[in-house]
Formats: structure tokens, sequence, C-alpha cells
């Protein structure tokens, strides 16, 4: 077996142990070739890599029961057939037709409306349109108000009743550390900044829009990364898609996870560099994609690659799942590739000190070379940041097209951010921040343990606090979102096209905010709901209270 | 009270025999139309089979030759 950093041992230890990224594939198909020497399916994949990771890294994707994919297919079925009926009988005009059409005179001219591109939203997101862009009228936090609204056509217009749906448990926002408040410290700074700056700086970064409060927020994000210098841009999204386009370009190799978000993908392409993509979290088809790159060089000259950039989240917010940082890093150096994290979802969420993936793995932040990030999630303000080198940021400062064309970060943001970072850095003099890192470390745990102890099937991590409950049927997707909304509890549900089309999920987001007894009740809902719609798929119930820490850990998948 | 209860499991099945088929999601009219053709179809398999299965069955028996 070639050698490769992943498979040589640390301690001297003889006999490669075999690496992770293969787990048993999805919907049926089992790569294991010990699998006739197991009684049952492994439930928990803990991987124990020769020393690249000081805690054990517990992760599982229950594999998609057949009967239930089969019959999510014949679902998918039938509400296909009947799309195409009612499509029928909207273009006969025997049923009024409610989406956009062109006007009678320009039928002949090029289609400007998609009609058969549509056939998803038309017949089957417009069904159960409901359970989306719910109007809250309340902050965020770890209860909302929601505004009640009917609809009298099936989904495709919605009337308000003038009635507002109180103490709604919020389990959608992604509100980590519980910042998203109207009361409290960063609240009454952010007011009283709001009073001295204003509220818009009516201008972009380069020009006159830089204010002192800029400048302290990218030294204090720097110095809570550990790196040397920070950048700050107004809109998460547009600081990766806006900036990849800086860091590499054309005669460059963006290697991209599968899974990656749409921010990393847009701006991959606006790059023009070669994008590739390797299997999620799997380092072997990294290594392998790396390997060859050196090898065979650029597709047609088969001159070196001017740089390789490895793009990767921290947590995958669909999945739940972390990237394997470690092994990221060593593969990094032994190959002279780049590294690019985006730590939307995993910073202030994960690591003993809230710093991140980083911290979590204890990893040098120098390692990672551009370390991206956005405060709308743990630090409830808008935004996203780059830190990194100072050379690399200076670059960035006047090369990147957000800082010179977007506007600035809007004052009383920036404070929030600001207090809060100062908050979780126990830089204001209390314990806050740091009581809620651990209350959503507990929280994470507890909620995890609970809903996989009563059968359903969870994805991910551990230690995420992004939880995707996996319901499969397009009907359980409308059904759980009412029936939980009824027990006045709010859930994101997702389907197709944000993931695969049989695997479609409930995602519920953990806060710190919310206390033992809110989960409770969240969970003793969704215990109900699932015994309803018999959501209960998993078929490695574990009892309550077992003690099996170290039953998978030597085990080897490989063959 | 017996009735009540064997009401209350139908209507649990029923609406595990919708969010299944994905009836759930569709409007009245279209649940009509999708039983009707449902039961007419399953109508007319069970017909089927209670009028040719006597047929079937001797035909099977003469075969294992135990009736002649």
């Amino acid at each position: 077996m070639t050698e490769s950093p992943l498979t040589k041992a640390a301690n001297g230890e003889v006999g490669p142990h075999v690496t992770n990224g293969l787990k048993p594939g999805r919907n049926g198909v089992l790569r294991s070739v010990h699998r006739c020497q197991q009684d049952e399916e492994e439930v928990q994949r803990s991987s124990n890599h020769g020393g690249f990771y000081n805690r054990p890294f517990l992760e599982s994707y229950e594999e998609t029961p057949m009967l239930v994919a089969v019959l999510t297919y014949m679902g998918y079925g039938v509400l296909t057939v009947f799309g195409y009926l009612r499509d029928f009988l909207r273009h006969w005009k025997i049923e009024k037709c409610h989406i956009a059409r062109e006007r009678e005179e320009q039928k002949d001219f090029v289609p400007l409306y998609q009609d058969f591109e549509n056939f998803y939203t038309r017949n089957l997101y417009m069904r159960i349109r409901d359970n989306w862009n719910r109007p809250i009228c309340s902050v965020p936090g770890a209860k909302m108000d929601l505004m009640e609204r009917v609809s009298h056509d099936y989904n495709w217009t919605f009337e308000h009743t003038g009635r507002v749906v109180k103490d709604v448990i919020n389990l959608g926002s992604y509100n980590y550390l519980g910042f998203a408040e109207n009361t409290g410290v960063c609240a009454d700074a952010a007011a009283e900044v709001a009073m001295t700056y204003g509220v818009g700086l009516a201008s972009t970064r380069q020009e006159i829009g830089n204010l002192d409060k800029h400048e302290e927020m990218e030294k204090l994000v720097a110095e809570f990364l550990g790196v040397e210098s920070a950048m700050v841009f107004g809109m998460g999204f547009a600081t990766n898609s806006m900036n990849i386009p800086a860091l590499s370009g054309k005669g460059c190799l963006i290697l991209s996870d599968e899974l990656n978000h749409a921010s990393l993908v847009l701006g991959a392409r606006l790059s023009c560099s070669t994008v590739r993509v390797f299997k999620h979290n799997n380092m072997q088809s990294l290594e392998k994609l790396l390997r060859e790159a050196i090898v065979h060089g650029q597709p047609r000259t088969h001159r070196p690659w001017k740089k390789i950039l490895i793009v990767v989240e921290g947590i995958y917010s669909m999945e739940g799942s972390i990237v394997r940082l470690p092994e990221i890093v060593a593969l990094k150096k032994r190959y002279r590739a780049y590294l690019y994290l985006d730590e939307a979802h995993s910073i202030g969420a994960l690591g003993r000190r809230g710093r991140g993936v980083v911290d979590y793995f204890g990893l040098d932040p120098g390692d990672v070379d551009v370390l991206m990030g956005t405060f709308t999630k743990s630090f409830g303000a808008a935004g996203g940041y780059i830190a990194g080198r100072k050379e690399l940021i200076d670059f960035l400062r006047s090369n990147s097209h957000s800082a010179v064309y977007a506007t600035s970060m809007s004052p009383p943001v920036v404070e929030q951010i600001i207090t809060s970072m100062k908050c979780i850095m126990g830089e204001d003099g209390t314990t806050i921040g740091s009581d809620r890192v651990r209350q959503l470390e507990e929280n994470t745990v507890y909620f995890r343990k609970k809903l996989r102890e009563m059968g359903f099937i969870i994805y991910g991590n551990n230690d995420s606090p992004v939880v995707p409950m996996m319901l499969y049927m397009p009907a359980k997707i409308g059904a759980f979102g009412r029936e939980m909304l009824k027990r006045n509890i709010g859930v994101v549900v997702v389907g197709f096209p944000a993931t695969p089309i049989i695997e479609s999920r409930a995602r519920f987001c953990i806060s710190a905010a919310h206390s033992k007894d809110m989960l409770d009740r969240a969970l003793s809902a969704i215990g109900e709901v699932g015994d309803l719609l018999q959501l209960k798929y998993s078929r490695h119930r574990q009892p309550a209270s077992s003690a099996r820490p170290f039953d998978h850990l030597y085990e080897d998948i490989d063959g | 009270m017996a009735l009540g209860d064997c009401w209350k499991q139908l209507s649990w099945f029923y609406y595990q025999y919708l969010l299944v088929t994905a009836l759930y999601m569709l409007e009245p009219w279209e649940r009509t139309v999708f039983n009707s053709l449902l039961i007419s179809v399953a109508g007319m398999a069970i017909y089927t089979g209670y009028v040719f299965m006597p047929q079937h069955i001797m035909a099977i028996l003469h075969y294992f030759e135990v009736v002649q």
C-alpha cells in the first residue's frame, strides 16, 4: 500500500489503521467488505487514525431502510403523475392557472418562463408551501411569535387572520449562542451606537465608509481567532462569492467538497479556476485528487498548477457533519496545497472556548491559510469575515470586489459583533460567554442522545449543534411541519433540491438559549409526532442507559 | 367504546396510507380520483380471482394427481 500521511501512524504502530471516509453508502449500497462478519450494520463509526484526533470522532449516517426508500419513490411517482394531470388541465384551461404566464400576444416568442423546469415548484412545493416563509413578529430567540395565516386556495395565496401565535419554541434559527435577543448588554450597546453613528454609512469601505469601529472590530476578530489580521464584509454570502475569485484564477485548481454551500460553489465558478469535487469528508478521495493533480498538472498543457486550493466547511449544515480538519491539514502540508475553511456554522458553536472547529480539534490557526466565517449564526449580527496572515488580508483589502463595491457594515451591527465577541472571549468581565458555550455543548449532546434513543435516524457528528432528522417521504415533510406548529414548536423542514430527492429531513438548530425544560417539551412533542407519523425508522435502537464506549473503536472496515 | 376505538384505529391507518402514498398533499378531488382508481383495480382483481379460483385450484390438483 502506498504510504500517505493518513496511513502513517504517529506512534509507530505496525500496520495501518484504516481510514475513515468509508461509511456505509447511502440508499442500500453497502461497500463494507466485512459485512458477512457483522450481524448488524455499523451504527457509529468511531475512527482512530494513529494519533490525528485527540478525542473520538463519532459520526453516523444510518442507511435508508429499503422499504422506506421504495415507498418514497412511489410517493414521488404518484405526485408526478398528478402533477402531469394538473399541468394538462392548466394547459387546456379547464383549471385556472395561478403561475406566471406570458400574454396571448407573446405566445409565439421565445418562452420567458420555462414551464417544465418549474414542474417541481408548481406541483410539489406549492402544495406544502405553508411550512416555509412563515412571518415572524418578534425577535427569533429561543421563543418567537408567528403571524397566523390561512390559505383558501391550497397555498397559492395567503391571508393573515390577524392573530399571533405566541411563544413558539424556535428550533430553526441559527442562534447557537443565544445572542439574538432584544434585551441585554449587546442590544443596549448597539442602540447607543445607532444614536452616535446613525444606521447607514452611505459609502464603501475603500471610500469614506471606514469607521474606527470597523478597525476595532477587525482587530478583535483577529485576536479572537488567533491570527494576524482579519477583514470584515457586510454579507456572508458575498464574502465567499466575491473573495474566492480574488484568491484564485485561471491556472489554479480548486478542490471543493461535494456538499459545499452555494456561496462557495458560486465563488469557485466565478473565479474561472478548474474545479474538482471530492466525496463528502472523504480523505482518500481528496488525496487521490491531489496526487492526480500534482502528477498530471493542468489539463492540456501538463504544466504545474499555479496553486491548489482546498475549500471545505467547518460544519455542513445539511448533514450536521464536522470536517476532518487534522487530516486535511496533514494532507495540505504534505502536498503543498492551500486551505480555505468556511466556518459559517462552526465559529462560536464548537470548541472549548468557542473559537470554532480549529479550537475543537486543538490545532494551530496558522495552519489554515484562509479562515472565513460569518457573524450571522453565533453572534446575532450579519456579515462575514476573512482572516489569515497580514499579507493575505492586505492583498484582499485592495483586490476584493466586496471591499471596493459593497457598502460597509452598519454601525449597530458592528457594535453587536464587538460586544458579543468580547462576551464570548470573557473580556467584558463576566462568564456569560463561556457559560453559553458550555450550555450549547450540553444541550447538543443531550438533544442528540435523546433523539437517538427515541429511535429516529439522526445524521452527523455527535458534537454538532445542527441536528438533521430524516423524514424521507414527501407527505411527511408537510405533515411534520404542520403537526409541530400545532404543538407550538417551529421547525425547518428541507426537501429537494437542497437535499437528495429521497433524503428529505427536518433540521433542528440547538441554541444555548434553550433551557432544559424547553428541550424536554420539544422532545416530547417530537416523540409524539414521530409516533403519529411513524418516523422512528432506526433499526439500531440502543437502550437508554448503556455504556458501550469502546465497542466499535477498533473495527477495521477496509479490505 | 370498542367501536370508537376501532374507528380511531381505522382512521389512523387511513392517515398512514395518505402519508405513504403522498395523497396527504393532494386536493380532495385528486384523492377521490386516486382512491376510485385503486378500488376499481383492486375490485377487478378480486372479482377475477373469485371467478377463476375454482378452475385454477382444480387444475393444480389435477397436475399433482390428487384428483382425476
